[in-house]
């Protein structure tokens, strides 16, 4: 029972489909589980199922039943993509239809051998879809029978798509069971793989979203198979058709005349003659050959204009010479013909913003400031400790100690966050001081403050 | 993703009804979406940082240094370039030169030219002023110093014989000073030394042995200054006469130090050789090559250059045009010079010279240009254009040659698309207006967007050229827009071109209304006229007969035929005007038209006077508008004005004046008097048929 438990925990996890899957299962491989599960079907989803889980716990061994989990958990990542693109609602109504389409699949797969058409089916998704609010559904009742109808046909497009991938995994836990399978259900599933198969070859060159639509549609028709091979090769030829009369130009037609030309003198296919008629690639018309210019239209007809000879004259060189003569002092040749080019450009400003920049460069105007350090010019060579570390400059020609010395400290302190002095002046105010106590040496010696 | 704590219990509970997993698994799946879409957005959102910081972590993690970027240094302009890039042009605008004074707002091309050339002529007579009078300027107001506005020094200032004071009359660009000094110090026996030759040799050959023409102004030329700068632009083209003037002189002054010089070196071939080629003197110079090449010396870029653009000058057929080329070519390879640009160009410019030969080898030279590494300026693209545009011409008939033009033009534009270009070569600014040219002449309309984008790419603009070039660029884009464009596109360029960029000829107003009329806009012909009178082409009797024309040839709706005669009476004030210039001269058709459009408009009384006008200016006037007369006195009931009319009609002795008295004395209502008038004038008129 812990097993059941866990299994259904399992099945819950996946999506109604994967939910379905298993109910599915257990009708294929016991054709008298099949009253019972359509049973369960009108009954609800979760009755369902668990009769599912127990009928496979019931009527097969093991491997059957974990097998087909596996799928499903493989299966696990398609309805987990697809809502992305769907919007709330239509998830809401796919998850219903999901179910809905689960138990029309039922149908044809129990009724194998009197190949149900799919008009009734159809029928009898409706039919179900309807009885679903009656008993007691009532999330799905909000989106309406009408549109449930609409996105029927929406919602198969996927379900196909997931079948396809169905058939070819589900198979094998198939085959593992023979037993319980009968003949004519096999021919179905058999078609089923054929049809997926054979639209997948045809749909490499298709758009898999007209594929899916192809499919989708074929869905609806009797012979569901046949007419979806039938829709996409109509697809195919159209797009082959689409295709051709868009390139469907002088260049195609030139091919065609080639053909005929082969068809004609097939043992000179390859030599062209001189003076045949030539589409131009451009398909601007034909140009005739003649020998002279033979050799222009050569020219003329190169795609790029760097993909010719070249003189061969020159080898490229590493840019040595180069700077060597641009380190040299221009010459009155080099200063007229500057002045040539300036003359021949036009230089006049078109806002003042530009005339701006003109008189900046001819040095007229102020330059806006481009850092913080604007007008620092004739300090941006001196590192900033030169400003802030002013002691150094006190240690000769000063007492070490007393008042002098203290009120020096107070000096320097305040001048190394002077930012408007020079380092210069800075030095200067300071061998004034030095200077001037130099000079009232012995009246501080006097007072006995100059202490040394 | 999808929280498993919430299945458990639910699916462990199996009594619950089935509906209520359905139930759940809706929820879980409408869970499953909303966790999707947050995913989705991060991804979408998150992108970019999330990369980022992959990117720098794994900086962090291969280096594991920190790495000190360097220190971006900006230009002093940074700040108004940055501010400049945010202005754009304002077509409703005049040139920013001129919005200083409104008055002055130039109206026409003849204006323009005036205005710009006036200011700039002003600006250089004050500069010419403080440099001669240099004593009185002398205060240095500026704080920092700013050494253009102050005088510069013009006159000599070292009178001794030295080399400093040779040095100074080079400097000052006085050729004659210079040689003379340059003698006196070798008669003193003085040596000069060799740098100082070269650049007396230079001077001399720049300037062909003549004191340049300055006007009393000598000023360095690398001081860029914008008043000389247009006046020079000005006498651009005179000025290239005046060179070729100062055609080089057997044994000028160049020639003669030349010769006196103990030893030559490269730099006074190279002088010399510059000079002769640039003076018209190429089989000189190429001997003078040659003389070099025997004294076992080696040839600099330069010289190369010259020789070969002197090239086609010297050999007549093309072929052998071509072998001197490459023979330069590749004695330039032998002496290990490395080509330049110019090198290129010049090559690329005699190519143009050479036939029929030019194609391959032109693409051949641009091909040499990629492998040495030198990329084409616009001047380089210009010469492959004409190459190609010329040698196909001979070769097959105009219109594949057209077709490979355009192809060849196609493949530059690919080229160049997006770039955009700084003056490298004189040439350049003629790319533009050539390219515009191909365009025109094959109508390709594509391609000239193609060209006209190029220009507005970046500075591209200023590669224009002068003003006269630029009005060729424009003249023939719009003249391409007028022809090939949607009328209601080519308004809109109108407007954008007109009058800021671009005063239209009157070829190409005339352009315009042909595009009018092919797009049936005839009712926008009045606002035009008022352009073509801002533009001061009203009068262009050509011009303005061709809009009379087109104005009177159909009958429009009240509205229009209102503004029309509205407008036609305009015109006629110009004609009447005398504006102290050339007026306008009367012509019949030009009366006639003003007349009927005053007529369709019910402006009787001014129609009227248009009517004596044809007297006033010996004009006699057509038939049918004398008809339409008839008919609107008729359809007004006044039946003097008829009588008037017949009698009019008379006076200018019109055969068909009995038919019209005729219909007058059948339609309208007459008194005695009149019919008495009216059947003299029917009867008498009769026999002298």
């Amino acid at each position: 029972m812990y097993r059941l438990l866990f299994r259904t925990v399992y099945t819950a996890r996946n999506s109604s489909v994967s939910v379905y899957e298993s109910c599915v299962l257990p009708a294929k491989c016991n054709k008298a589980t099949a009253p019972v599960s359509r049973v369960a079907n009108g009954g609800g989803i979760k009755a369902l199922s668990t009769s599912s889980v127990r009928f496979c716990e019931k009527k097969n061994d093991d491997t059957p039943s974990n097998q087909d989990q596996k799928t499903n958990a493989d299966k696990e990542a398609d309805p987990t993509e697809t809502p992305t693109l769907v919007t709330q609602k239509a998830e809401d109504a796919s998850n219903v239809i999901n179910m809905v389409e689960q138990r029309e699949e039922e149908p044809v797969l129990l009724k194998t051998d009197d190949g149900s058409t799919t008009q009734q089916q159809v029928d009898v998704k409706i039919e179900q879809v309807v009885a679903t609010p009656q008993q007691g559904k009532t999330d799905a009742a909000k989106s309406g029978k009408e549109s449930l109808l609409d996105l029927l046909g929406a919602m198969k497009v996927e379900v196909t798509n997931k079948r396809k991938l169905k058939n070819l995994k589900v198979k094998p836990s198939y085959e593992s069971t023979p037993k319980s399978k009968p003949a004519a259900m096999e021919s179905t599933i058999s078609m089923f793989q054929k049809a997926t198969v054979e639209a997948s070859s045809q749909s490499e060159t298709l758009d898999p979203e007209l594929v899916a639509a192809a499919s989708a549609a074929a869905s609806t028709l009797p012979d569901r198979s046949q007419a979806e091979s039938e829709l996409l090769r109509q697809l195919r030829q159209h797009e082959g058709v689409t295709e051709a009369q868009k390139k469907g130009d002088m260049n195609n037609l030139g091919v065609i005349i080639a053909d005929m030309k082969v068809g004609k003198n097939p043992n000179r296919q390859n030599a062209r003659p001189a003076n045949q008629i030539r589409f131009d690639e451009d398909g601007r018309g034909y140009t005739h050959d003649r020998g002279i210019t033979a050799e222009l239209d050569s020219v003329r007809r190169r795609k790029n204009l760097f993909s010719g000879k070249r003189l061969n004259v020159f080898s490229p060189t590493t840019d040595e010479d180069g700077v060597e003569s641009a380190v040299a002092r221009p010459t009155l040749w080099d200063m007229d013909y500057a002045n040539q080019l300036s003359l021949s450009t036009n230089q006049t400003p078109r806002n003042g913003l530009e005339e701006m920049i003109q008189w900046t460069k001819e040095g007229k105007m102020w330059q806006y400031p481009i850092n913080n350090e604007a007008g620092l010019e004739e300090e941006t060579s001196v590192p900033f400790h030169e400003h802030i570390l002013l002691g150094k400059h006190l240690e000769e020609g000063f007492p070490r100690q007393g008042p002098v010395r203290h009120f020096m400290e107070l000096v320097v302190a305040g001048m190394s966050r002077n930012p408007y002095l020079t380092v210069q002046q800075k030095q200067d105010h300071i061998s004034w001081f030095r200077d001037y106590f130099h000079q009232k040496e012995e009246v501080l010696k006097e007072a006995d403050v100059y202490l040394n | 993703m999808v929280s498993p704590s919430q299945k458990p219990p639910v699916c462990n509970n199996m009594a619950a009804p089935g509906r209520h997993v359905g139930h759940y698994i809706q929820r879980n799946s409408r869970f499953l979406i909303h966790n999707f879409e947050q995913l989705w957005g991060h991804r979408s959102f998150g992108w970019t940082p999330a990369l980022r910081q992959q990117v720098a972590e794994a900086n962090e993690e291969s280096t594991g240094t920190i790495v000190i970027p360097r220190k971006k240094t900006w230009s002093k302009e940074a700040v108004l370039e940055a501010l400049a890039s945010t202005v754009s042009r304002d077509p409703t605008a005049y040139s920013y030169q001129f919005q200083d004074d409104p008055y002055l707002s130039p109206r026409t091309s003849s204006e323009f030219k005036l205005y710009s050339l006036s200011q700039e002529s002003g600006r250089s007579a004050a500069k010419f002023f403080v440099n001669s009078n240099s004593k009185f300027f002398t205060k240095d107001f500026a704080e920092p110093h700013i050494p253009c506005l102050m005088p510069e020094t013009v006159s000599l200032l070292l009178e001794e014989q030295s080399e400093e004071a040779l040095k100074e009359r080079i400097n000052l660009r006085k050729v004659t000073a210079a040689v003379d000094m340059y003698d006196q110090l070798l008669q003193a026996g003085t040596a000069v030394s060799m740098e100082t030759t070269h650049e007396l040799l230079d001077l001399i050959c720049l300037y062909c042995d003549r004191d340049p023409v300055q006007e009393g102004e000598p000023q360095p030329e690398d001081m860029e200054e914008s008043g000389e700068e247009v006046k020079k632009r000005k006498g651009r083209f005179r000025r290239a006469s005046d060179f070729l003037r100062f055609t080089w002189r057997e044994n000028n002054n160049a020639e003669r130090i030349f010769n006196l010089l103990p030893e030559r070196d490269t730099r006074c071939y190279s002088a010399l050789i510059r000079g002769m080629v640039k003076h018209g003197a190429y089989a000189k110079a190429f001997s003078m090559y040659t003389d070099m090449l025997n004294n076992r010396m080696t040839a600099d870029v330069h010289i190369f250059n010259a020789l070969m653009s002197a090239a086609p000058d010297v050999r007549d057929k093309y072929n052998e045009r071509w072998d001197l080329i490459a023979e330069l070519l590749n004695q330039m390879s032998q002496q290990k010079v490395q080509p330049n640009l110019l090198t290129f160009n010049s090559v690329l410019k005699a190519l143009r010279r050479c036939g029929s030969l030019a194609k391959t080898q032109a693409l051949h030279t641009l091909n040499e240009m990629k492998a040495v590494g030198i990329a084409p300026s616009l001047a380089s693209f210009d010469h492959i254009l004409a190459v190609f545009s010329k040698a196909g011409g001979f070769v097959s008939s105009p219109a594949s040659s057209g077709q490979g033009n355009t192809d060849i033009l196609q493949e530059v534009m690919s080229e160049l698309a997006g770039t955009s270009f700084t003056c490298q070569d004189p040439n350049d600014v003629l790319f533009f207006s050539s390219a515009m040219r191909i365009c025109l002449d094959n109508k390709d309309l594509e391609l000239g967007y193609k060209v006209h984008s190029l220009v507005e790419q970046g500075e591209n603009w200023r590669l224009l050229g002068d003003p006269y070039q630029q009005s060729i660029y424009y003249g023939r884009f719009f003249n391409l827009l007028c022809m090939m464009e949607h009328i209601d596109v080519v308004l809109k360029w109108y407007r954008r071109l007109i009058p800021s960029l671009y005063y239209p000829n009157p070829q190409g107003l005339r352009d315009l209304l042909q595009a009018l009329d092919t797009d049936s806009r005839l009712d926008l012909l009045p606002t035009i006229w008022k352009d073509i009178r801002t533009l001061g082409h009203d009068n262009k009797s050509d011009l303005v007969e061709e809009l009379l024309t087109l104005m009177a040839r159909d009958r429009h709706g009240p509205e229009v035929q209102e503004a029309f005669a509205v407008c036609a009476l305009d015109v006629k004030s110009v004609f009447d005007g005398d504006r102290g210039r050339h007026s306008l001269e009367w012509s019949t058709s030009a009366l006639s038209h003003i007349t009927s459009l005053l007529l369709r408009a019910n402006k009787s009384q001014q129609a009227w006077e248009m009517l004596q006008l044809f007297k006033t200016k010996n004009r006699v006037p057509e038939e049918g508008l004398l008809e339409d007369f008839l008919s609107m006195y008729h359809s007004a009931g006044s039946s003097q004005r008829a009588v008037e009319l017949v009698q009019l009609s008379a006076s200018f002795c019109l055969s068909a004046t009995p038919r019209l008295a005729k219909r007058t004395l059948a339609e309208f209502n007459l008194t005695e008097e009149q019919r008495a008038v009216l059947s003299e004038l029917e009867s008498t008129e009769e026999p002298s048929d």
